[in-house]
Order: C-alpha cells, then sequence, then structure tokens
C-alpha cells in the first residue's frame, strides 16, 4: 500500500524544466529517500507536493486522493506537513506556540470563543498547549517552551520545526534536508530519533538529504534525481552500485 | 461636559481607533494606510441612523460596527492576497474612496457639510467601559488561536501555510475585525463632536495613527494603550504652543523610531510585570522557608 503515489510530475519555470516527468511512491511506514546533486530539484519536488507551486504536468495522490493543484494548508489538513531546507520558525512565538501553531490550524473553536475565552476555548488551548509539550519532550527541548527560537543553536532549532511538523499529526512527513549543519554528535542523535519518530506514530517519512550517514542508514528506498529527471531508484545497496549515480557525484570516469 | 472630560472622551474614542490598528500591524503586519476610512464609515452609519430613526443608542452602534465590517469585507477579499508593501498602496487607496464616496453622495450624507446635530449620548464614563472591553476582547483575541494565527502569518506566510494555516482567510478575519473596532470608535466620535464631516478621515490619519503605533511598540497591546494615550492628550496639553505642538510631536516620534526602534515597550506587555512580581513573591517566600 502506497501513501503517496507520484505520476510523471513535472513543472517548468518559463523555459527551465525544474522537474521533469518524475514519478514516485512511498509505501506506508517507510522511509524513502530522495538525493541528487545540487539544483536537481528535490526542493522544487517538495514544494510541488506541498502544494507551494502547482504542477504544470502530472497528478499526486495521497492516500488515494488526488491532491494536485490544492492549496498548501489544504495539504497540510490532509496529512502531510513539512519541514524547510533554511529553518523557518515563527520567531515572535514562544518555542512552545510555535508546536502549539501546527495544532492550532485544526481546533475547533470560533472567533467568537476567542474573544470571549470561553470554557470551549480554555480547554481546548490548554490540551493543545500539554500535547505540544509532550511533542517537545519527544526532541529533548521540554525545559525551552517559554523562550523564543532565535535563543536556541541551530541543531535544536531544527528539532522544534521537527516538533512541529509532527503535531500536526501528518501520515506523511517531508523532511527537507533535516540533518543539514548538524554536527557528527548531532547527526547520530538524529537518525535515533527519527527511528523513534516512526516507531511511536507509524508515519511514513519522504526525505531529502545530502549526507549519505544518514540516507544509508534510514532509508527503505532512495530516489535519486539529476537535472530534474528521475535518475535510478532501488535500495540503498542497488544505488551505491549504480553506475550512472556515481556519475552524476563524483563526475564522469573517461 | 466639563473641557477636562470632553477631551478625554474624544482622547478615548481615539485610543480605540488606535488599539484596532494594533491588531492589524502588530499582530498580523498589515500596513492599512487607509483606516481611517472604517472610521469615517462608523461614523457616518451613526450619524443617519441618528438623524433618521429613532433606534436606541445600543443599535446604531451595533449597526454602525456591521457597516464598517461589511465595508472591510469587500475591500478586503481582494487586498488580502497581496503582497504587504501593496497592500498599503490599494488599502490607502479604499480608503480615499470611500470617504470621495461619502463626500459626493451629498443627497444622503450631506456632502461636505457632513452631518449635523447628532444627538450627543457619548459620557466619560460609558468611554472607560467601551475602551476596557475593547481591551479586553483584543488582548483574548491574541491569546487565542487567531492572534498565535496572526504573528505566525506575520513572520513566515509560507511556513504558516505549511501547517495549515489558511494565509488569507486569517488576513481577512485580522483586517474585518480591526475594522469593525475602528468603526465602533467612529460611532462613538458622532455621539461625542455631534458633528461628522468626511475631510478628516483622510489617510493622514491613517499614518498618526500608524505613527503612534511604532512608538508604543509595534508588538505591545501595553505600548500601543500607552502611545495612544500620549498622543491624544498631547494636542490639548501643548494647545498654548500653538501650531509649534506638531512639531513637538513629529519630534518625539522621531526620537523614539530612531533611539527605540522597538518603540517604547518593544515585546512586553503589562502583563508581564504581574507575572514577574508574582514570581519574586513566590522566590521569596521558598527563601524565607
Amino acid at each position: 500500500m502506497n501513501i503517496l503515489e507520484v505520476k510523471e510530475l513535472s513543472i517548468r519555470f518559463g523555459g527551465v524544466k525544474a522537474v521533469q516527468d518524475v514519478s514516485l511512491s512511498v509505501k506506508t511506514d517507510s522511509i524513502t529517500s530522495i538525493i541528487g546533486p545540487n539544483g536537481a530539484g528535490k526542493t522544487t519536488f517538495f514544494n510541488l507536493i506541498s502544494g507551494v507551486y502547482a504542477p504544470t504536468s502530472g497528478q499526486i495522490l495521497f492516500d488515494g486522493q488526488d491532491i494536485t493543484g490544492l492549496k498548501q494548508h489544504q495539504i497540510s489538513l490532509l496529512g502531510i506537513s513539512r519541514t524547510f531546507q533554511n529553518i523557518r520558525l515563527f520567531n515572535q512565538l514562544s518555542i512552545l506556540e510555535n508546536v502549539q501553531s501546527a495544532m492550532d490550524a485544526r481546533a475547533t473553536y470560533n472567533l467568537l470563543d476567542s474573544i470571549m475565552t470561553t470554557p470551549k476555548k480554555r480547554r481546548i488551548d490548554r490540551e493543545n498547549r500539554e500535547k505540544s509539550l509532550e511533542y517537545l519532550r519527544l526532541v529533548g527541548l521540554e525545559k525551552n517552551g517559554q523562550d523564543k527560537p532565535g535563543s536556541l543553536p541551530y541543531g535544536m532549532q531544527r528539532k522544534v520545526e521537527l516538533a512541529r511538523a509532527l503535531a500536526s499529526e501528518p501520515k506523511l512527513l517531508l523532511l527537507d534536508e533535516p540533518a543539514a549543519g548538524l554536527n557528527p554528535t548531532e547527526v547520530e542523535e538524529f537518525i535515533r530519533l527519527i527511528h523513534k519518530i516512526k516507531e511511536t506514530f507509524h508515519i511514513s517519512i519522504l526525505l531529502i538529504e545530502h549526507r549519505l550517514q544518514v540516507v544509508h542508514t534510514l532509508s527503505d528506498m532512495i530516489y535519486v534525481l539529476n537535472f530534474g529527471q528521475l535518475l535510478a531508484h532501488g535500495t540503498s545497496r542497488e544505488i551505491i552500485e549504480n553506475r550512472d549515480v556515481v556519475a552524476a557525484y563524483m563526475g564522469e570516469d573517461d | 461636559m466639563s473641557y477636562y472630560s470632553a477631551v478625554m472622551t474624544s482622547a478615548i474614542v481615539n485610543i480605540i481607533a488606535i488599539l484596532s490598528m494594533y491588531t492589524l500591524m502588530g499582530l498580523t503586519g498589515i500596513f492599512s494606510m487607509g483606516q481611517a476610512a472604517f472610521m469615517c464609515v462608523g461614523a457616518y452609519a451613526t450619524g443617519m441612523l441618528a438623524i433618521h430613526s429613532h433606534l436606541p443608542m445600543a443599535v446604531i452602534v451595533v449597526l454602525s460596527i456591521l457597516a464598517g465590517m461589511v465595508c472591510a469585507l469587500l475591500v478586503g477579499f481582494p487586498v488580502v492576497k497581496l503582497r504587504r508593501d501593496y497592500i498599503a498602496m490599494i488599502t490607502m487607496g479604499f480608503g480615499e474612496a470611500i470617504v470621495a464616496l461619502l463626500n459626493n453622495m451629498s443627497n444622503i450624507t450631506g456632502g461636505a457639510n457632513g452631518i449635523n446635530n447628532i444627538p450627543r449620548k457619548m459620557t466619560l464614563w460609558l468611554g472607560v467601559i467601551i475602551l476596557a472591553l475593547i481591551l479586553v476582547i483584543t488582548m483574548n483575541f491574541k491569546r487565542s488561536k487567531y492572534g498565535r494565527y496572526c504573528i505566525a502569518v506575520k513572520n513566515d506566510e509560507l511556513s504558516a501555510a505549511a501547517m495549515g494555516i489558511n494565509v488569507a482567510r486569517v488576513k481577512l478575519t485580522a483586517f474585518v475585525f480591526a475594522s469593525g473596532i475602528t468603526a465602533l470608535a467612529g460611532s462613538l466620535l458622532a455621539y461625542t463632536t455631534t458633528y461628522v464631516e468626511p475631510t478628516a478621515f483622510g489617510f493622514t490619519k491613517s499614518i498618526d495613527w500608524i505613527s503612534f503605533v511604532f512608538v508604543g511598540g509595534v508588538n505591545s497591546l501595553t505600548g500601543t494603550l500607552l502611545s495612544g494615550m500620549i498622543f491624544c492628550t498631547l494636542p490639548e496639553i501643548l494647545r498654548f504652543a500653538d501650531m509649534y505642538r506638531i512639531i513637538a510631536q513629529c519630534a518625539i516620534v522621531l526620537l523614539v523610531v530612531n533611539f527605540l526602534p522597538n518603540g517604547l515597550f518593544g515585546e512586553h506587555e503589562f502583563t508581564d510585570a504581574i507575572a514577574a512580581i508574582r514570581k519574586a513573591a513566590k522566590n521569596r517566600k521558598r527563601g524565607n522557608l
């Protein structure tokens, strides 16, 4: 059973074909990685799935439902959550509120409840705050809940973003270079965290990553993008032995 | 009504209008350069209803608020999809258009003469109560999911949308909510000054409000309130200085913006101080034990 099924997805920006006829599928409860050199179209591909751009052609099926061309917030509410390559937290909200903001979008009280602070609003907000604290505890930041994200070092901000993405209770999690800028100890810690998340929430993960260490230890399936096109796909062993992939990464051997 | 209570009442009315700017600018980051037009709508709605109908004051005020919100909804639909700087331009255009419209529909609005002889039903205490009510409502808005939506949208629209927040809808909600408060201020203004005329609501008034919010601290409700109090009473305090009082006002704005870019209060609120005092008291108690 596939949670995500992408069929011949393409997008052009003027004359530039950023993503060309890419087909990909993510099995339920698995970790799939997308690798490729800089400028291969990996982040653009993520932006297509999460609705930042509408594709020029192709189709995206999520959980059996066609989500092609839906808006970002609609896709998020259906159960696809993401993190960003360059961390994008809400700097004026506390770390706890950052996580809670993902749950707010699913909270059921209305404007009138808000301005009158009805018991319903208080209850929902309190529950969401407690749940958000749970997500922070998962990434080990429950003590920093009241601080602003700017007060944390880079690696920890990544964890806040991860907690925020999880708080929207997604079925599919898109992680855009989550280990970028982390030191080797942090990377190992991060790999453990991803395993823990997968075991705890039983969600599927689609991952863009440069570090082969991360990709190899985590991925059930790897897709390789180059110049916007799919170069190869397979298990991590198959990819290492693939000559095209090696050529794209290391350069051609004459 | 004595001189002082008249000054205080009209100051309070203007402070209510400035508080509405806090929701727009402070929370959502929408620069509305035509916000005074919604005050104009509220004032005219009240003026016309008070003269041509026998409805009680409370009903007229509510209808005026609704009139402002309907106008905000119509203006807001195209506006919220735009980028921040364009929003400032378009709201300014719409603001001027609304004022011009009221100026030219002379058969129902009295044209440039405006509407006169509106009964003076506003009192200082009524003003204080309504101001307190608006403060509580704005504070509750800020502390609910809507407040967090607004700040999220202001900080990072792309990221907010990825969390499932409908960015355009949040902006529209904030715009309509704030404009309702602005229209309320307009309605109360009509009941205070007993007349309305269109020229008082041009974009210069909106820009005045923007500068007041900046002085108080764009991220602080307390700062906005305090800055409103200062700037709405300053012209009366400096009455002896004649036209130089405008220079004094400009000097204050420039000094604050130059030396305190985040305004007098930054991100601090009055309630932070209470929380800090409570915490200190708790620590002291623990120290004694």
